[in-house]
């Protein structure tokens, strides 16, 4: 079995955000794109997943609306807002600037010091 | 949160569960697809999915419904409550319902009358003007001709000025003649209130003239009824007063100026010499309307009229007796001036159902904590199981709040019917008040003040229950002192309340019943009136038609069967006239500082003396034989003020407020008692004098006949007595004596008897309220009694107990309420009629009230006491 990472707190959302912008997904499709696109190293809770879409939506950075699926059954489409592009966008530059840290801080040697 | 969050809830609930089936469904898919056996994979995929309810309720969370969802637990839990104790509930809805709705009733003539603006555009800028001569004794004289004709563009805080005066005009085709109340309006009152013409036009200024004045605007009510809204109307013909009119325009149906009941109006033609200076205090019932000019204030036009008034009296040679009047124009708001009489005595009733429903919340607060006390351990279990502080909290409120809620909805209902029972009681004759309705407006006030009652409510609630279960008595003991103190405080503090009700409709009672003994000055009874006109066409100035018909009128109407006596007057009592005039009495020397006076005057022919009833106190009246002979007669008013030692008969006077030629002079032949003209409770000693028709031939007057019959029976055949004499003259407001003088106490009677209802509710409340405190006394004291019983307390004994403890209350509540009763007496005093504010009778019959009501209240629950059984009470 491949080895998969719990993802870090507050994390989710933003993962969320990113699978919506590239294109309108369903709930199903949101975990699909999520697990595709962190080539399955991610374990994403799917009980966690609707609460964070519901709260996503509530706060106005998707929206959400019904349409017909692959096989012809309805199903709810979530689309990044502009707001939630704007969100999206923040979140990953100070995710870019939090992980350079990190990484830098991780990779200093002994004589750097 | 109504129904459409309802709804939301609902689809959302809904929704929620399609999307996660469709998840489920969708992933069980994709593992069968991978190979995995049917059983197995829908087992896996729920349990990959975690458990569905707590996602759910994860998924309500983050979108913000569980402060409705708990609200919604909360309304129906409350609602079970309220349904579970339905004596309580129902007592609770009524008393809410019936002060709320008696509120409402009242808001909606206040809304109408006081805070509704007039229904003109930026009404607050409009404005009256009106003559007041206070040391003649004449406090309001409208405005003159003169005065508008001087005044208009004069004026810089004014952007327009106009004049409005009420007429009744005869309309009709001779024999099918209709006499309408209209108005005569100068060209600019139109653009002055700020009403265009729904089609056609307003009056020009070349139709001031007389024969040029031919036109008339219709009102839409009078064009719809009498032209079935014709949309060709204008530029038809009309009769009027026997004339050749013309229909110019059309009124928008919005339009009513103030209470003006005008279904016609008239351009208002005038000749020059009645524009000129030596009319400027003619006032002639007219009154001045002006808009002030953006910015302007009322304060800057009363110094521009002021100092005009000033400019133009300096060629006046009567100058300086107006001063010593006391002459001045006032300006006032329109709106305020026309609901001065009226206001007083509404914000009174306000007041009083505000205490009414004071003393409904201080009973409920009582009702709601006797119920909390009964639920404290209950409350105490809830909180050691972990309900916390807020959750109680916004229990309560909630629970009160719905109360409330239902009860101002049941209030609509009596507001609306209170509103009718108003109308009934004659409300909507009070100015303005005519356009009170129930609307939404005032459902908005009755439903917010619902609510505020319910929050106000829940406060007390919650203190109290908080604290109680804070130290919630394991078992039934003796009850907390505090919250036994605060329901007394209640009680007395509810019959304070009631106790101010009480004595403020036992003064308004006194008041009326001091007003009602008042004799008018007159024998009303049996005497029928009517009013009636002379068209100025056919029956011009002091022309000998004129003179000629109102003599064959008197002598015709004698002649009707069951007709004792008849007479004409200009100037009928209670009939809403109080026409004055300066009289100067011959030889009559003013004290330094005194000032001419204005009187009451009479015109009158036939036997008016007689119709009316008056009472000869010397000398004669006028007979058939004084022909042409200038006589008049004076009331003691009058003779007591110009010849207070001397005899009356054979004096002098004349007619202005100056003396004139000798052969101008009248001759006082004969002194009658004073009349109450304007209503019974006019006290003032203004003085009257009575003059031959043939010197003052009114255009307008009244018909007066006492009758052998019952008056109302006279009534067609006077009508056909003047139709007979001419077929144009019809006779209006036609109506005994006794009706207009039981009319002119409608803002007496009717407050009176409001008071009266409201404080009989207030008593009944507070009845209620103090049986309620006792009984749940007695029920929480019971094991005490029980206890003292078993060690040889008499029955007796507990009752007095008890008793005693109403007594208590009682006296304080009286010595209370006899201070607020006192303090309220004086804010009333105003509108008292011979009562002083501190009425000991009165205080002492509502103490008697309130002490026969508190017993009854406080028997039953006494009594219960003195037979608690002593075995059953222990054994609980």
């Amino acid at each position: 079995m491949r080895k998969t990472t719990d993802l870090l707190p507050g994390t989710l959302d933003m993962l969320i955000l990113k699978a919506v912008s590239l294109k309108p997904l369903h709930g199903y499709g949101v975990l699909l794109r999520l697990k595709q696109i962190s080539a399955e190293a991610l374990a994403i809770p799917q009980g966690s997943l609707y609460p964070a879409l519901y709260r996503l939506e509530h706060q106005k950075l998707i929206s959400a609306e019904w349409a017909s699926s692959e096989n012809n059954r309805r199903a709810k489409y979530y689309t990044l807002t502009a707001a939630g592009r704007k969100r999206l966008r923040e979140r990953t530059a100070g995710w870019n600037r939090m992980s350079a840290a990190i990484a830098a801080a991780l990779n200093t040697k002994p004589e750097e010091v | 949160m109504g129904f459409h969050r309802l709804f939301q809830r609902q689809k959302f609930e809904a929704e929620m569960s399609e999307e996660l089936r469709f998840h489920l469904d969708k992933y069980t898919q994709d593992l069968l697809d991978q190979g995995v056996p049917p059983a197995e994979a829908a087992r896996r995929a729920r349990l990959e999915f975690g458990g569905a309810n707590t996602v759910q309720e994860e998924c309500r969370e983050a979108s913000g419904w569980q402060t409705f969802d708990e609200l919604r637990r909360q309304a129906s839990y409350a609602i079970r409550l309220l349904r579970k104790s339905p004596g309580f509930t129902s007592t609770a809805l009524a008393t809410l319902a019936i002060c709320l709705g008696a509120n409402l009733a009242i808001f909606a003539v206040i809304d109408a009358a006081l805070l509704r603006p007039l229904p003109f555009p930026e009404a607050h800028r409009l404005v009256t003007l009106y003559n007041t001569y206070p040391r003649a004794g004449v406090d309001r004289d409208g405005a003159s001709l003169t005065n508008y004709y001087e005044r208009r563009g004069q004026i810089p805080a004014f952007s327009s000025l106009s004049i409005y005066r009420p007429e009744s005009m005869l309309i009709g085709e001779p024999g099918a003649t209709e006499r309408f109340e209209s108005a005569l309006v100068s060209p600019e009152f139109f653009a002055t209130v700020g009403v265009a013409p729904l089609m056609g036009r307003t009056f020009t200024e070349a139709e001031t003239t007389f024969q040029t004045d031919h036109v008339v605007l219709l009102t839409y009510a009078h064009w719809q009824r009498h032209y079935q809204a014709d949309p060709q109307v204008v530029g038809r013909p009309i009769r009027v007063d026997g004339l050749a009119y013309k229909i110019v325009g059309v009124l928008p149906k919005t339009f009513t100026f103030l209470s003006s009941a005008a279904q016609l109006y008239f351009p208002y033609a005038s000749v020059p010499s009645a524009r000129g200076h030596l009319r400027r205090h003619s006032g002639n019932s007219i009154t001045m309307v002006a808009r002030l000019r953006p910015g302007a204030t009322r304060a800057q036009a009363q110094s521009q009229i002021d100092a005009h008034n000033a400019v133009v009296e300096a060629d006046n040679p009567q100058a300086k007796m107006m001063a010593e009047a006391g002459f001045r124009s006032v300006v006032a708001s329109l709106h305020d001036d026309h609901v001065a009489g009226i206001r007083p005595i509404l914000l009174l009733l306000q007041a009083g159902v505000g205490l009414l429903l004071l003393i409904g919340v201080v009973n409920l607060v009582n009702l709601l904590l006797v119920r909390a006390s009964g639920r404290t351990k209950e409350l105490a279990v809830r909180q050691a199981l972990g309900a916390s502080r807020r959750h109680v909290a916004t229990e309560v409120l909630v629970e009160t709040t719905l109360l409330t809620l239902a009860g101002g909805l049941l209030g609509c209902a009596v507001g609306a019917a209170g509103i009718r029972l108003l109308v009934a009681l004659g409300a909507d004759q009070l100015p303005l008040a005519a356009g009170m309705a129930f609307d939404g407006r005032v459902a908005l006030v009755a439903l917010a003040g619902a609510v505020l009652v319910g929050v106000a409510l829940a406060f007390p609630i919650i203190w109290f229950t908080l604290r109680a279960s804070l130290h919630a008595e394991s078992r039934g003991g003796t009850a907390s002192a505090a919250a036994q103190g605060l329901r007394h405080a209640f009680i007395v503090s509810q019959m304070t309340l009631a106790f101010v009700l009480l004595a403020g409709a036992g003064l308004l009672g006194q008041s009326l019943r001091n007003a009602t003994a008042v004799a008018p000055g007159f024998r009303p009874e049996q005497v029928l009136t009517g009013q009636l006109s002379l068209p100025w066409a056919k029956y011009p100035g002091s022309s000998p038609q004129r003179l000629q018909i109102v003599e064959r009128l008197g002598r015709r109407l004698v002649e009707l069967p069951g007709v004792g006596a008849a007479g004409i007057v200009h100037n009928l009592p209670f009939s809403g006239k109080s026409n004055m005039t300066a009289v100067t009495a011959k030889g009559y020397r003013l004290r330094p500082g005194e000032s001419v006076r204005g009187h009451y005057y009479y015109s009158v022919s036939g036997d008016y003396f007689g119709a009316i009833g008056l009472t000869l106190k010397s000398g004669r009246y006028f007979t058939a034989r004084d022909g042409d002979q200038r006589l008049c007669v004076i009331d003691e008013d009058f003779a007591q003020r110009y010849w207070p030692s001397s005899d009356p008969v054979g004096q002098q006077l004349f007619s202005g407020s100056t003396e004139s030629t000798p052969d101008q002079a009248f001759t006082v032949v004969g002194v009658v008692s004073r009349v109450k003209q304007v209503g019974l409770t006019d006290d003032t000693p203004q003085g009257a004098v009575y003059f031959p028709y043939r010197f003052f031939p009114q255009s307008d007057f009244y018909l007066v006949a006492r009758a052998r019959i019952s008056p109302e029976s006279l009534a067609l055949a006077m009508q056909r007595a003047v139709r007979a004499l001419d077929a144009d003259l019809p006779v209006t407001d036609l109506r005994p004596m006794q009706t207009r003088i039981e009319d002119s106490l409608l803002t007496r009677r009717s407050p009176t008897l409001l008071a009266a209802l409201f404080s009989a509710i207030a008593l009944l409340l507070t009845a209620i309220g103090t049986y309620g405190v006792l009984s749940y006394a007695v029920t929480q004291r019971r094991r005490e009694i029980a206890v003292r019983m078993a060690l040889g307390a008499q029955p007796g004994q507990i009752r007095h107990q008890f008793l005693r403890v109403a007594f208590y209350l009682l006296l304080w509540g009286t010595t209370l309420g006899t201070i607020g009763a006192w303090l309220s007496g004086r804010l009333m005093q105003t509108l008292l009629y011979q009562v002083p504010s501190f009425h000991g009778l009165t205080l002492g019959g509502v103490a008697l009230v309130m002490t026969a009501a508190t017993l009854t209240a406080c028997l039953v629950p006494s009594y219960r006491a003195s037979r608690v059984s002593p075995s059953e009470a222990l054994a609980e």
